[in-house]
C-alpha cells in the first residue's frame, strides 16, 4: 500500500476538470464555438433521423408515395426526387446517421492502433522504435487511399458481405471501416510518438522507474495521461479525415445502396450523370453535408490542438 | 551534400519500395481462392492437369518465402506485372502505359497551378496576419481543404458544363472527330483539359495555402527578421529576401510527403469528368475487381511517391545545410 501511495500521478488527479475548463475556452474561441455548433445539429440528424423525415425510403416507397421521377425541388418536395423516386431530404438526413457512424468507428480503431503505436514506439525506443517507425513512414508515404481501394473488395470477397449486420451496420460498410482504419494511424502514431519521447526523459518517469514500476504500467498510468490530450485534439482531425475518406471511396463504387452514406449519394449521382443534365438537387444537399461536416471537425480540431498541444501553447 | 547523406535516403526509399512490394506479394496471396485459379479466371472447364502445370509454371509450389517472393519482386523490378483480368492478353504494363499521360498533363499541370497560387496565397495571408485578406484566405483555405476534390469538379461541371455550356464535360477529346491540323486538335483538348485542370488546381490550393501561411508566421517571430526590421529594411524586402526564402523550406518536405493524399484525391476528379487517365483505369478495375490492373496502379502511385520524397529530401538537402550533418 505504502508503494501505491508513493507513486507519482502528475496529471491523473485534475484531469477531468481540465477537459471542462478546455471546453469553456473551446466555446469562447468564434471557430470553436461554430464548429461545436454545426456538428450538434448533425449529431441530433444523426441520432435520430427517423423523428424528422421518417424512416429511410427505398424504390418501393417512393413509388407507394406517387413521387415523380428525378424531379426538381417543388412545394411538397423541397430537395426534389432520385433517379428511383426517393425524397431527397429523406436520403440525406439518413446519409448523416450511416456517414456519421462510420467515421467515428473508423476514427476509434485509428487513434486506437496510433496512439499504440506511439506510446509502446517512444517508449520502447531501440530496435522496436525502429521497426515500427518503418511501417509509420510506410504508411505515412504510401497513397493509403489506393491501398484502401484494392484491400476493400479483396477483404470483402475473404470475410463474405451478405447480410449480417455489426452494430447496425452491414458488413460492405464494416470492411469500410476496418480499411480505412487500418490505413491512416500513420500520422496520430508519429505524433504520440514525439510526445511520449519528450515525457519519458522527465522526472516522474525515472521516480516511477525507482520504486519498480514495470514498462507496462508506466506506459498506462504516467504516459497515457500526459499524452490524453494530444489525442483528444488528434481524434477530432482524424474524424474529419475519416469522413472524407468514407466518401472517396463510397465515390469510387464502395459504397452499400442499401445502407447509402453521403458519399454513396454523390456516386449515384455521378453515375447517372446528374452533373452534367443539371440536376443539382440531386448531389448538392449531400454535398454540403460533407463540406460542413469535414469543415466542422477541422475548425474544432485545429482549435482544440491550439489549446492542449504543448508545442502549439508555446509559440503563442 | 554528402555521399552519407544520400545513401541514407536511397536506403530508406529503397526499402520502401520494397515493402511496397511485399504488401502486392500479400494481397495477391490474400485474395480468395488459390492463386492457380486466380490465374485460370475466366478459363472454362479447368483440368486438374491444367492447375498443376499452372502450379508448376508459376512455382506456386515452391515455398513462399523466400523462393515465391523473390521471383516476384524479380517480375516486378522487370515490369512484369502480370496479365489484366478484362482486357484479355493485355499486359499490366501496356494497359498502365496507355493511361499514365493523360493523368501526368493533369496533375502535372494542376499541382504546378497549385503550388505558385498556394504558396502566394499563404504568404500573403501570414504576412499580413488578421487583415482581411488572411480572413478571407483562410476560410476560404479551409472550405476548399474540407471539399472532396470529385465534389467541387462535380460543382464545376454543373456551372460551367451544364447551365452556361461554355465546356464539354466528358473525356479528354471529342469522341470520333477529326482535326484539320494540330492546333485544332490542342484546342479541342484544352477544351476539355480547362474543367478537370481548375478542379485539381483549386482543391490543392487551400492546403499548399495553409502550409504556407503556418510556416511563414513562424519565421516572422524570428530574430533575423527583427533584426532586419531594427535595420530599417523595407516590409517589401524583408519578406522576399529574409521572410519567404526560409519559410519556403519546410513546405518542400510537406507538399512531397501529402503528395500520396493528394493523388487519391486527384484521381477522383479523372472519375468526374471521364479523364482517360490512371484514376479512371482505377475505378473500371474496381468495378470488374481486375485486381492485377489495381495492384499495377497502386504500384506505379507508390513508387511515384517515393521518388518524389526522395528528390524532395535531396532538394531539401540542397538548400538547408543543417539536415545534411
Amino acid at each position: 500500500m505504502a508503494i501505491e501511495i508513493a507513486l507519482p500521478r502528475p496529471v491523473a488527479a485534475g484531469r477531468f476538470t481540465r477537459l471542462g475548463g478546455v471546453f469553456r475556452a473551446l466555446v469562447r474561441r468564434p471557430d470553436g464555438l461554430i464548429g461545436l455548433a454545426i456538428l450538434v445539429v448533425f449529431t441530433v440528424l444523426a441520432i435520430a433521423p427517423d423523428l424528422f423525415v421518417g424512416p429511410l425510403q427505398t424504390a418501393v416507397t417512393g413509388r407507394e408515395a406517387g413521387y415523380p421521377r428525378l424531379s426538381p425541388p417543388t412545394a411538397g418536395l423541397p430537395l426534389g426526387t432520385d433517379e428511383l423516386r426517393r425524397d431527397v431530404v429523406n436520403l440525406t438526413v439518413h446519409g448523416a446517421r450511416v456517414s456519421m457512424i462510420i467515421g467515428l468507428l473508423a476514427t476509434i480503431i485509428t487513434v486506437l492502433v496510433g496512439a499504440v503505436v506511439g506510446i509502446v514506439s517512444g517508449f520502447a525506443g531501440g530496435r522496436v522504435d525502429g521497426v515500427l517507425m518503418r511501417i509509420t513512414d510506410f504508411f505515412l508515404v504510401i497513397p493509403t487511399f489506393v491501398l484502401a481501394l484494392i484491400l476493400t473488395p479483396i477483404m470483402r470477397d475473404v470475410l463474405g458481405s451478405g447480410s449480417r449486420e455489426i452494430l447496425g451496420i452491414r458488413m460492405t460498410l464494416v470492411v469500410i471501416v476496418i480499411v480505412i482504419g487500418v490505413t491512416s494511424w500513420s500520422s496520430t502514431a508519429r505524433i504520440i510518438r514525439s510526445q511520449t519521447l519528450s515525457l519519458k526523459e522527465r522526472a516522474f518517469v525515472d521516480r516511477a522507474r525507482v520504486i519498480g514500476a514495470g514498462s507496462g504500467h508506466i506506459m498506462r498510468r504516467h504516459i497515457l495521461p500526459n499524452v490524453i490530450n494530444l489525442i483528444v485534439a488528434n481524434t477530432v482531425l482524424v474524424f474529419a479525415g475519416a469522413v472524407l475518406t468514407e466518401t472517396t471511396l463510397s465515390f469510387v463504387g464502395l459504397g452499400d445502396p442499401a445502407q447509402p452514406t453521403w458519399g454513396q449519394r454523390l456516386e449515384a449521382a455521378r453515375s447517372i450523370g446528374a452533373p452534367g443534365l443539371g440536376a443539382w438537387w440531386y448531389f448538392v444537399p449531400p454535398g454540403v453535408c460533407i463540406v460542413l461536416v469535414v469543415f466542422a471537425f477541422t475548425l474544432v480540431g485545429s482549435a482544440l490542438d491550439d489549446l492542449l498541444n504543448p508545442k502549439r501553447r508555446q509559440r503563442r | 551534400m554528402g555521399g552519407h547523406f544520400v545513401a541514407r535516403r536511397l536506403a530508406t526509399a529503397f526499402v520502401t519500395i520494397l515493402l511496397i512490394i511485399l504488401v502486392n506479394f500479400i494481397l495477391f496471396r490474400a485474395m480468395p481462392g488459390s492463386p492457380e485459379r486466380v490465374i485460370l479466371r475466366g478459363t472454362p472447364n479447368v483440368t486438374q492437369a491444367q492447375l498443376n502445370a499452372a502450379r508448376e509454371r508459376w512455382g506456386l509450389n515452391d515455398p513462399m518465402f523466400p523462393d515465391q517472393f523473390v521471383a516476384f519482386v524479380g517480375a516486378t523490378v522487370r515490369g512484369d506485372l502480370g496479365y489484366s483480368f478484362v482486357a484479355r492478353g493485355q499486359t499490366v504494363a501496356d494497359v498502365l502505359a496507355h493511361r499514365i499521360w493523360p493523368t501526368i498533363l493533369l496533375f502535372g499541370l494542376g499541382e504546378a497551378i497549385a503550388i505558385v497560387l498556394g504558396l502566394a496565397l499563404g504568404a500573403l495571408s501570414g504576412w499580413r496576419r488578421g487583415g482581411p485578406v488572411d480572413y478571407l484566405g483562410n476560410g476560404v483555405s479551409l472550405i476548399l481543404y474540407s471539399t472532396p476534390y470529385f465534389l467541387l469538379g462535380m460543382a464545376l461541371l454543373l456551372i460551367f458544363g451544364s447551365w452556361l455550356r461554355m465546356f464539354p464535360v466528358f473525356g479528354m477529346v471529342t469522341a470520333g472527330a477529326t482535326y484539320a491540323g494540330f492546333l485544332n486538335y490542342l484546342g479541342d483538348l484544352l477544351a476539355h483539359l480547362t474543367l478537370p485542370l481548375i478542379t485539381v488546381a483549386l482543391g490543392l490550393v487551400g492546403q499548399y495555402a495553409i502550409v504556407m501561411r503556418s510556416s511563414i508566421i513562424e519565421t516572422l517571430s524570428d530574430d533575423y527578421v527583427t533584426t532586419a526590421r531594427a535595420m530599417g529594411l523595407r516590409e517589401g524586402r524583408i519578406l522576399r529576401h529574409h521572410a519567404l526564402p526560409n519559410a519556403l523550406l519546410p513546405t518542400v518536405t510537406l507538399i512531397a510527403i501529402n503528395l500520396g493524399y493528394v493523388i487519391a484525391g486527384a484521381i477522383t476528379v479523372e472519375v468526374v469528368f471521364n479523364w482517360p487517365g490512371l484514376g479512371t483505369l482505377a475505378v473500371e478495375a474496381l468495378e470488374a475487381r481486375d485486381y492485377p490492373v489495381l495492384q499495377g496502379v497502386f504500384l506505379l502511385l507508390s513508387v511515384s511517391v517515393v521518388l518524389a520524397n526522395f528528390v524532395a529530401d535531396l532538394v531539401y538537402g540542397l538548400l538547408d545545410p543543417r539536415v545534411r550533418s
